[in-house]
């Protein structure tokens, strides 16, 4: 592990352009990071048309068709029809924007208060990190699934309740990671001549110290993607998620389970795009992690 | 050694005041009345009213929080709403199921995780190891909840070899209960039968939970002996001529497992939680149902129990975790 | 009776089933013809406590029927009553008393006689507490008209006329005196007889595993007549339908209580497999929310009703019947002629153009339980036909206890609130009353609909002791309550149970046929 290689990276001296250049390329280098880049891509190409490219819009809507029920594969539905009639290859390319959504809203919520939350306690120091800190270990205490149904439970059903509810037990991992930044980038020198020049707290925080921290926090992100969308097709399977008829699919997995092992190909379909799509992140996440993050390498 | 231990138990307190009072604000914040429905579909409003006293549910917030503190000093986990039972015997008959297939799936992850960790790292950048490396996040990406289902489909409902779900056959008697885990309690009663069901029943969902730990221990386990490899020490010994067999079995292994408790020991509380799903598929009669259970008819005294005692115990986990450093590597101290 | 005395009692059938569970090392899935004469039925719903006066749930009527013993049981189909601790009975004129005579044979697990002060008793117990099944005798039985006119002979003076009378005793389950008041405790003896019993029924309890399995066996005091050759039962919690299908199946229970029509179709070819597909009185409906909102429009409730696809409500019910009306097919006083909103478009759109919206272009609300699979179909069928009338609808899944929040007013309420409503007991008074009576209103089987007109015919109904008179009541409450179409009547789902062939003398009981009288059956 002592490689030049990701020492340049590292180097403040090169020039950023050349940077990502080099990181870009170490990242192609990888097959690995390219074969999840390209199931990304995919995931994200679906994620935006999924819903308008279904051959049964109509059903994606919640329309049924009660005279064709559990047809088994065929051309006209390749991965067969549910309960109601409905085309499952439809219900899961619709279901990607779903999930995929979820997943990315409870990252973006939980890396912002964890952020939010990391840089106060590191910054203010003192009682105020001591607060926070145990707050922090706590919520990591308590079983991460469970808060979340809970608190889901205790919201009600619906898209945004779900993302909020997992959000909710997501944050801590990201406030004890911005924290250990924050502390330890208050001692660069950087940060020193910038507090010897009379920069202002709040200056310091987000001119100097919140930059240095993103690329950790976008590493963390990537890698947290694919458990994000493994947790809201968890609660989904619970029954605990979205409204019908919108399309989810840990939801579709549950209803389907019902069926098995008759009717197995409704859920064959929604448990391999699940699969699918977190392999992709979970590839994604790791290149990326070699790339900006190369002190976490092994 | 001692002050440490009861240290970090005194810590435990804490704990238990943060974990109760944040369950209990999420009980607060519940919007439907799981008194009227404990008090089923045709009762009256005055029979509703007479439940919520009998459970002291009329009183404020702060006063149901005062009571049940003081039932929890007396280990009293308050009552079901639903059930009318009481929860702490709830969680003595479910919990050993929890516990069992966690040590289950635990066993599997570290038996077979730190040898392919271990041959990976010496194989390092070969075709095995690429290989083992893709299927390792395939591993961790793989949902446990499709992956139960899929073992379900393929080995109880088509080949049949296996049960369904269920931690016994019904015909089986259970052993007398000693230490709840139908496996070591069917050993010590000398119940080979019983052993044998109970270890079938135990297969499917294990492996379900093990998937993922064992992808991350057997990574850990590849980079931290990579890493040990790459010291003066282990440098020396080779240079000295050392039968790599050797060298590996006597220096690399054992510092490379010290790395590797720290993800076990997280592994531990992060499965425990996690059974909810893999219970769920296997119809596994543990924790993870009977809380889930539970939050769907709102009924928060065995959910607040559930989170109170899972929480208990990953703490705990991760002092035996500190501890076990010691007895690998004596070099720690603790202080 | 203590807790060890009754795990003594069927060490016979435990050491039986020991032997068999050797056995199923060798060969696990030729179980059943071994299980020893123990009938094992595979069900979804955990026994919540043993107590028959607070207890509720088809898993506890089970325990109730098979361990304790009412004054009257019901059985039949149609349901008529028969005898219980009571041997006989006789009505007066007015049907205001009730005189019983007990049977005396009829001894409790402890070997003491039944008495009429236990019924007495018992009667007492369960208004006090007024928990469980004790709503159903709640304004027509008070503690001080129970009396014991001797120790074999008990005397009902009912607060009001109640011509179901008969058809409610089956619920109310009688205790031992004498085992429940000296473990009173301070709760009437809730918590004692949360885990033990003090019952007379045929069977007492062998074996708990709480949220696993209920073993019960022979009472060896069992002195109830018409017994089979069970040496016991076994209740074992199977929370997945598919599950219970394949046990079935492969033979490892003997009967399934909670088979989805998929499992019925799914079991249709199996050999060894019997399958029970009989009406019951269980109704399925939509409620509108008459109160409050754009449904408080009976044109907008009659459009609805004529848009609704009954074919796909059908279709994703499965075994199932349409229904015609509030009450039940086959139950006393429904009306065959009566007719019925049908999907018919033109008077959808008809109705629709009388309303306050013709044009529809509004949004209407639906809640239904969460993990309830055939509610959510349903719903999912009503968003399809409401958008032929331009309507829009939200689909809210919620657990239990928020449906049950949300029917306390008729602001919380939302427009479209599916029920199911089982009969406790086959008489329409069951169903009229609690879904349409007025003084349910805020209670989830009738959280909004009033009609002054139609209350007073449920309460004639249910005073009236003449047949022929309570028909004619009957018949004019149901064509008031089609006329106001407070619900899209939906469909009856019929039982669907599926037993091995080797389960002897079974008969079909329409009523709570899920919680199996295990007494009468043999095994083959």
């Amino acid at each position: 592990m002592t490689t030049t290689e990701h020492n340049i990276a590292d180097d403040p001296g090169t020039p950023r352009r050349d940077r990502l250049r080099r990181a870009f390329f170490r990242f192609s280098q990888s097959r690995l990071s390219m074969l999840g880049a390209g199931i990304v891509t995919i995931v994200i190409f679906f994620t935006i048309f999924g819903t308008v490219l279904a051959p049964y819009p109509d059903q994606v809507a919640g329309s049924v068709d009660t005279a064709s029920r559990f047809l088994a594969p065929s051309a006209a539905h390749p991965f067969g029809t549910n309960e109601l009639g409905q085309d499952v290859l439809s219900l899961v390319m619709a279901g990607t924007t779903v999930s995929v959504l979820a997943g990315f809203g409870v990252v973006l919520i939980g890396s912002v208060i964890g952020t939010l939350v990391g840089a106060i306690a590191g910054f203010a120091r003192g009682w105020v990190d001591e607060v926070l800190m145990r707050l922090t270990d706590l919520t990591l205490t308590i079983p991460g699934l469970i808060l979340a149904m809970a608190i889901a439970a205790a919201l009600g059903s619906g898209f945004g309740n779900m993302v909020i509810a997992i959000a909710l037990s997501w944050w801590p991992g990201y406030a004890r990671l911005v924290r250990g930044e924050v502390l330890a980038a208050r001692e660069e020198v950087y940060v020193t001549a910038a507090r010897a020049l009379g920069a202002t707290p709040k200056r310091i925080l987000f001119r100097h110290i919140l930059p240095n921290v993103v690329s950790p926090i976008i590493v963390k992100m990537s890698l947290d993607m694919g458990f994000a969308i493994l947790t809201v097709a968890g609660l989904g399977f619970i029954g605990i998620g979205v409204r019908p008829p919108t399309p989810e699919w840990g939801t579709l997995l549950s209803v389907s389970r019902s069926y098995m092992p008759d009717y197995w190909w409704t859920a064959m379909a929604p448990g391999m795009a699940m699969f699918l799509a977190v392999f992709g992140f979970n590839l994604l996440g790791d290149g990326l992690r070699d790339i900006l993050d190369p002190k976490a390498r092994r | 050694m001692l002050r440490f231990i009861l240290r970090r138990l005194l810590l435990l307190i804490p704990v238990i005041v943060g974990l109760t009072i944040i369950m209990f604000g999420i009980a607060r914040l519940l919007p439907g009345d799981p008194v009227a429905l404990a008090a089923g579909p045709n009762a009256t409003q005055a029979e509703i009213a007479a439940l919520a006293v009998e459970y002291g549910l009329d009183k404020p917030i702060w006063v149901q929080y005062a009571n049940y503190v003081s039932g929890l000093a007396q280990g009293d986990l308050g009552t079901s709403l639903l059930t009318r039972r009481p929860v702490a015997a709830d969680i003595k008959a479910y919990l050993p199921a929890t516990l069992e297939l966690v040590f289950a799936a635990m066993f599997i992850a570290v038996a077979v995780g730190i040898p392919l960790g271990l041959v990976t790292a010496v194989w390092r950048n070969r075709w095995p190891d690429y290989l083992a490396q893709v299927s390792a996040i395939g591993a961790i990406s793989m949902p446990r909840f499709f992956l139960g289902l899929l073992l379900q489909l393929c080995f109880a409902m088509w080949l049949m070899w296996l049960p369904l779900g269920g931690r016994l056959p019904i015909v089986v008697i259970p052993p007398r209960f000693v230490t709840g885990f139908l496996t070591i309690d069917s050993l010590i009663a000398g119940n080979w039968n019983a052993f044998f069901m109970s270890l079938r029943h135990l297969a499917l969902p294990a492996i379900a939970m093990s998937l993922s730990p064992l992808a991350t221990i057997m990574r850990m386990m590849r980079s931290s002996t990579i890493e040990v490899m790459q010291q003066d020490y282990v440098m020396t010994a080779r240079a000295l001529g050392l039968p790599s067999r050797k060298i590996i079995t006597k220096y690399v292994a054992r510092n490379a497992v010290s790395a590797t408790l720290t993800v076990i020991g997280l592994y531990f509380g992060w499965l425990l939680g996690g059974t909810v799903l893999v219970e769920t598929v296997f119809d596994w009669p543990g924790l993870g149902l009977y809380a889930t259970k539970a939050i769907v008819s709102q009924d928060m005294m065995p959910v607040i129990g559930v989170a109170l005692v899972i929480g208990l115990l990953f703490v705990f986990a991760n002092l035996v975790i500190d501890l076990l450093y010691g007895v690998i590597n004596p070099k720690v101290r603790y202080s | 009776m203590t807790a060890s005395d009754q795990f003594n009692i069927s060490r016979r059938s435990l050491l039986a089933m020991a032997g068999v569970g050797l056995a199923t090392t060798v060969f696990p899935r030729r179980l059943l013809a071994q299980s020893g004469g123990v009938l094992i039925i595979a069900a979804g719903q955990d026994i919540p406590n043993f107590d028959p006066h607070t207890a509720t749930g088809y898993s506890a009527s089970f325990f109730m029927r098979n361990v304790y013993d009412p004054l009257v049981r019901i059985s039949g189909n149609p349901p008529v009553p028969a005898p219980g601790i009571a041997d006989s009975w006789t009505v007066s004129p007015d049907g205001t008393e009730y005189t019983f005579v007990l049977n005396k044979a009829a001894k409790f697990h402890s070997g003491n006689a039944v008495t009429a002060d236990d019924v007495v008793y018992s009667f007492g117990r369960a208004l006090k507490l007024a928990k469980g099944n004790s709503w159903m005798i709640r304004d027509i039985v008070t503690a001080e008209g129970v009396t014991a006119v001797d120790a074999g002979t008990v005397k009902f003076k009912l607060a009001a006329p109640f011509a179901p009378f008969l058809q409610v005793l089956p619920w109310i389950f009688i205790v031992e005196k004498a085992v429940v008041e000296a473990n009173l405790g301070s709760d009437a003896g809730e918590t004692y007889l949360m885990t033990n019993t003090a019952g007379s029924g045929p069977f007492a309890v062998a074996r708990a595993e709480v949220g696993t399995l209920y073993q019960l066996a022979r009472a060896p005091e069992a002195w109830q007549a018409g017994g089979g050759n069970l040496e016991g039962v076994i209740w074992q919690i199977v929370r997945e339908t598919a599950t219970q299908r394949l046990m079935i199946q492969r033979g490892e229970a003997h009967i399934a209580t909670d088979l989805t029509s998929e499992d019925m179709d799914a079991l249709k070819s199996a050999p060894g497999v019997v399958s029970i597909i009989e009406p019951e009185y269980r109704t399925f409906s939509i409620k509108m929310n008459t109160q409050k909102g754009p449904c408080a429009d009976v044109n907008l409730r009659k459009a609805i009703s004529y848009a609704t696809n009954y074919q796909a409500i059908l279709d994703a019910a499965g075994y199932a019947d349409l229904m015609n009306g509030p009450l039940p097919t086959g139950i006393l006083g429904f009306d065959a002629n009566l007719v019925a909103y049908g999907n018919d478009m033109a008077k959808a759109k008809e109705y629709m153009a009388k309303s306050a919206k013709p044009e529809g272009g509004f949004k209407l609300r639906m809640f239904h339980v969460s993990g309830l699979e055939q509610q959510r179909r349903w719903a999912l069928i009503m968003l399809d036909s409401l958008k032929q009338l331009n309507i829009e609808l939200e689909i809210v899944p919620m657990n239990w206890p928020d449906m049950v929040a949300a029917c306390k007013s008729p602001e919380t309420f939302p427009d479209l609130f599916p029920v199911y409503q089982t009969a406790n007991y086959g008489d329409p008074d069951n169903i009229a009353y609690a879904a349409y009576h007025s003084s349910r209103n805020g209670a989830w089987q009738n959280a909004v609909y009033k009609n002054p007109e139609v209350d007073a015919l449920i309460e004639a109904g249910r005073k009236e002791i003449e047949q022929a008179k309570r028909v004619a009541i009957y018949g004019e409450f149901q064509k008031k309550v089609v006329e106001d179409a407070p619900d899209v009547f939906g469909v009856l789902e019929r039982r669907k149970l599926a037993m091995r062939d080797n389960v002897k003398d079974y008969h079909f009981t329409p009523v709570a046929s899920n919680a199996i009288e295990a007494w009468g059956l043999s095994l083959g």
